[in-house]
């Protein structure tokens, strides 16, 4: 049974609490389990909070498209923006190698370290002046 | 998210409840640093009601943990919910920071 979530966030931080209210409505509409929950909305939550931060220009009021998609086995989360052109997935994987003092972690690459964690596959494209991120996960759904 | 303080002796403890979003760790990141300024030196965060964190979050537990580096002063961390805890092992924090299953281990690491 397929399910389809759209969201349009304003480029506003205090829009990341509404964008997790709602994934977890469509989760619990849907089966799905607190782990899969969490682990998508921290990974929306890293991507949206990158376009929020980074992406754009001025303070100008600006829109990015949220399209999440259940299928049988897997979730499929796309983020569509107009900011400046930018691949999330070019950003360097963190080092944690244990080794390394606190002082020198690039906590810019953190976010999409978790991002990375949380979805099983990740594709950038640039398509008629947006961003468009395509993340997937695996997930397990219980019978309804 | 609610910030809520108390004192077990020099130990100052901050309460948070709620999420730790890009949104709400600037006011954590605020009361920690103010905090600070007013002197305090050993700082421990029940973090017990804190229902989800992201990077955003996770950057200032960091900065907490630098600016009360041992030995004259001290940070910990009590009582992470296991979903919460887990982003702190994936970021790799768990070694970096002094996490205790309870406020009262926390504070006690701090003596």
């Amino acid at each position: 049974m397929a399910g389809e979530l759209t969201l349009r966030v304003r480029n506003d931080t205090a829009e990341l609490a509404r964008v997790a209210a709602a994934l977890e409505a469509f989760a619990a509409e849907h089966g799905l389990g607190d782990k899969d929950v969490f682990d998508v909305t921290l990974a929306l939550d890293e991507v949206l909070t990158n376009v929020i931060w980074y992406a754009f220009d001025g303070g100008a009021e600006q829109w990015i498209d949220v399209r999440v998609t259940l299928g049988d086995l897997d979730l499929e989360v796309e983020v569509r923006d107009g900011g400046r052109a930018f691949d999330p997935l070019s950003v360097p994987a963190v080092d944690l190698a244990l080794e390394r003092p606190a002082e020198e972690r690039e906590i810019g690459g953190l976010g999409m370290h978790l991002v990375r964690h949380a979805m099983h596959a990740l594709e950038y494209r640039r398509e008629d002046d947006r961003n468009v991120l395509t993340m997937r996960r695996r997930v397990s759904r219980e019978e309804a | 998210m609610q910030i809520a303080e108390s004192r077990d002796g020099e130990v100052l403890v901050l309460a948070l409840e709620g999420r730790l979003d890009a949104a709400t760790a600037a006011a954590f990141e605020e009361r920690l640093l103010a905090r600070i300024a007013d002197g305090e030196r050993r700082i421990a965060v029940d973090a017990g009601a804190i229902s989800y964190v992201s990077s955003a979050g996770l950057r200032v537990f960091l900065m907490a943990a630098r600016r009360l580096a041992p030995p004259d002063a001290g940070f910990a961390v009590a009582a992470l919910q296991p979903q919460v805890r887990e982003v702190f092992d994936v970021a790799g924090f768990s070694s970096v920071l002094s996490l205790h299953p309870s406020l009262d281990a926390a504070v006690a690491a701090l003596r």
